[in-house]
Formats: C-alpha cells, sequence, structure tokens
C-alpha cells in the first residue's frame, strides 16, 4: 500500500522539482531589494583612516616636486577662483563639489599615478580623501597641513635658532633650496659675491739636466 | 565571507586538492549517470535522450540561483567570483568545432576522459584526436592567433551585456530552461526508441 502511494508522488517528481526550481527562481524575483554597499567597508576605511601613511609632509611632497618625480597627480580640491589665485605646480584643479564627476574619476580612480590632494588646510583635503577611499580608489593621500603648511614650511621656512640640533638647520637648508627653487629670492643670496682676483702663480719650467750618460761599450 | 579561497578563509595551497577532489567527484558522477557512453550523449543530437542537456541546464540553474540567494544572504560576493573572458570569435568557431566533434565523437572532453578511465576504446581515441587537435593547434598558434584573441569582449556576463536584472532574467532562464524540457520530452516520445 505504501509504495503504491509513494509511487504516486513519485509518478509527479519531474514536475515537482520543475515548480521548486520556478518558485526558487521566482522568489529571487520577489525578494525585497535594497541598496548594496558599494566600494570598500567600514572596518577596512576606518583602517585606512587612521593609518599615518595617508599623510604626505610638505618637505616630502617639495622634494617630490624638485626632483621632478613623475610618479604623482596634485589635486588641488578648492574652488577654481582659489586655484587662479594661487596653487602648486603641476597641480589639476577639482573642486570638491564636482569631486564625483565623470571627469574627475578619470584622474582620481587609477592605479598608475599616487594621488595627492590639498586644500587650504588639510580639512576638505580629507573630506575628499573619505569619499575617495570609500569609493575604493587607490593610492590617495593628502598634503598635511595644506597649503598654510606649505607656505609656513617651504616658503616661508622658519629660522633655526642657535640651540637647536644640526638637523634642524639641515632642515631649513633644505627647505631655503625648495624656496629657491619655487621662486622665492632671498636677500642674501642675491649679494654679490666679492670677486676675488685670482693669483696667477708664476709657472716654473725646470730645466732638465742632462745626465751625463755613461759611455756604453765601444766601437 | 565567501568565496573562501580569495577571503583567505582557506589557505591558498588548498587550492589544488579541493580541485582533484571535486574533479574526482565530477567524474564519478558523470560515469554513474551514464555520461561515458557515446551514445547517450550522441542522442542529444538524434532526438532520443535528452539527459545531458537536462543535466547541464539543471546544474547550471541550480548553481546560479543559490549563488544568487548566497549573494543576498552575503555568504558569498558575487563580485569576487572568476568571470571567464569572452573572445568573441573564438568561442563562435571554438564552439562550433567543439559541436562537430561532438556529434561525430559522442564525447565532450570531460565525459571522454570518464569513459577512457573505464576502458572504452572509443573514448581513447577520442582523447588522442583532442590530443592530436591541441598539438596542431598549438603548432600553429601564430597562424591563428587572431581569431583566437579576436574580438576580445573582457570578463563579461550576460546580464551585463543585456543590461537586464539578473534576478529576472534568472527567473526567466528557469522557467525558459522547464518549457525546453517539456518540449525535449515531448521529441523524445516521437522519436524511434533506441535501446543501448
Amino acid at each position: 500500500m505504501i509504495n503504491r502511494k509513494l509511487a504516486k508522488v513519485l509518478a509527479f517528481r519531474y514536475t515537482l522539482l520543475a515548480v521548486i526550481l520556478i518558485l526558487l527562481a521566482g522568489g529571487l524575483v520577489l525578494l525585497p531589494k535594497y541598496e548594496k554597499h558599494e566600494g570598500i567597508n567600514s572596518e577596512e576605511l576606518l583602517s585606512n583612516a587612521i593609518s599615518p601613511e595617508r599623510y604626505i609632509s610638505t618637505d616630502e611632497l617639495a622634494d617630490k616636486i624638485v626632483s621632478q618625480d613623475p610618479s604623482f597627480l596634485l589635486i588641488d580640491i578648492r574652488d577654481e577662483k582659489a586655484f587662479k589665485n594661487n596653487s602648486l605646480p603641476g597641480a589639476i584643479n577639482i573642486p570638491l563639489k564636482k569631486l564625483l564627476d565623470e571627469d574627475s574619476t578619470t584622474y582620481l580612480d587609477q592605479d598608475e599615478f599616487d594621488v595627492i590632494l590639498f586644500s587650504n588646510t588639510n580639512f576638505q583635503a580629507d573630506q575628499a580623501w573619505i569619499l575617495c577611499s570609500r569609493l575604493g580608489y587607490k593610492n590617495h593621500r593628502v598634503l598635511k597641513g595644506g597649503l598654510n603648511e606649505w607656505f609656513n614650511t617651504i616658503i616661508n621656512p622658519p629660522k633655526p635658532t642657535e640651540n637647536m640640533p644640526a638637523s634642524a638647520f639641515e632642515l631649513y637648508s633644505f627647505r631655503k633650496a625648495a624656496s629657491m627653487y619655487f621662486g622665492v629670492a632671498y636677500p642674501e643670496a642675491i649679494k654679490k659675491q666679492p670677486v676675488v682676483k685670482k693669483v696667477i702663480p708664476k709657472k716654473v719650467i725646470p730645466v732638465k739636466k742632462k745626465k751625463k750618460k755613461m759611455p756604453e761599450g765601444g766601437c | 565571507m565567501g568565496p573562501l579561497i580569495p577571503n583567505g578563509l582557506i589557505s591558498f595551497e588548498w587550492n589544488s586538492i579541493i580541485a582533484i577532489i571535486i574533479g574526482i567527484f565530477f567524474g564519478f558522477i558523470l560515469e554513474a549517470s551514464g555520461f561515458s557512453s557515446s551514445r547517450k550523449l550522441a542522442g542529444v543530437f538524434y532526438g532520443y535522450d535528452f539527459a545531458v542537456l537536462k543535466v547541464f541546464f539543471t546544474a547550471a540553474l541550480v548553481s546560479l540561483i543559490g549563488l544568487l540567494y548566497m549573494d543576498y544572504l552575503g555568504y558569498v560576493d558575487i563580485g569576487q567570483l572568476y568571470v571567464h573572458p569572452t573572445y568573441l570569435w573564438g568561442a563562435i568557431i571554438g564552439g562550433a568545432i567543439m559541436g562537430v566533434g561532438f556529434v561525430a565523437g559522442g564525447f565532450c572532453p570531460g565525459t571522454s576522459l570518464s569513459a577512457v578511465a573505464i576502458g572504452k576504446i572509443d573514448a581513447i581515441f577520442n582523447v588522442i584526436g583532442i590530443m592530436i587537435g591541441i598539438f596542431i593547434f598549438s603548432e600553429l598558434y601564430t597562424l591563428f592567433e587572431p581569431l583566437y584573441n579576436g574580438n576580445f569582449q573582457g570578463n563579461i556576463t550576460l546580464v551585463d551585456s543585456l543590461g537586464v536584472n539578473r534576478y529576472w532574467f534568472v527567473f526567466i532562464l528557469t522557467v525558459g530552461a522547464i518549457i525546453m524540457f517539456a518540449l525535449s520530452d515531448m521529441i523524445r516520445k516521437r522519436v524511434k526508441k533506441i535501446f543501448y
């Protein structure tokens, strides 16, 4: 009896399986939709945000620009007016409100160059950095302190006092040299060097004495 | 969470071991369901046995639906899965050649190997033929290269290239497949029965 019942059910087994398959596929369509989280997850974003590596110091950047390192893009986050007024050499202007435009993503979302974001302080640049990192863009860094820090350290470096260590003097001379590269003129550099007359030493031409040759053999 | 190996839940070294285990089971099930018989495989083309069509289509659908559910529940990130790159000309012409070989020899590459494992002589010749084909292709690679690398489409899927909602696509595919199964059953009933 049981076998007969079972056989009756099993006669429809393929229909049954087909119905299950259609129900499962239909369930996919009926699933409530939710926006998928795009880009990196929040834990990863946090670990990137607290990493000190996301900042580049003004000295490092100056060194890069002076040595004509081709591996980075400078992105100015300030608005157009400020960008036209003054900016870093070779910088590209992407105002914060245009950050997610299609034209901007070609600069921001790529693997070839390091992207260095900067604004007047690092506040706006940090906002841009968060937005970009959240979208999973790679190799983004922020200029620490922004253009204000750039002005205070590179363009107008504070002179070290005498009780400072030698490294401070080295840093100062580096910054001074860098600022000269960026067009700052120092009065002491312009000072004329006193012309020192070269004393031409008299050439002494020694007269070679002929050595007396020993008589060699006889002929 | 998944896929397991790219996310480091299983170390990379297990890759080949898992592949071998899955391969053994795949071969075993091919043989157990009678796919090592060239008559059964060729039946799709002559209309007396549609088992191959049904089995592989069902397998694809089950894994597709299962993966979409797992992706929805967050167990597998479907974006991290490997998508085979599409070379359009290579796929069309290679597919046609493979189809001709399938009808003529009665084996696809996988089933021919499982038939070799149970000692079928025709399968052995089939595999030798495959090897000769590979040899000819690699010797004449420079000649075939524009065809082989031609019309590269990237790692695209049907959902991407058609631009449709993937859930609806899977649902329509499932319904279509089941209609196809029913039709193939009707064809099978009309074709003269062959015992093999």
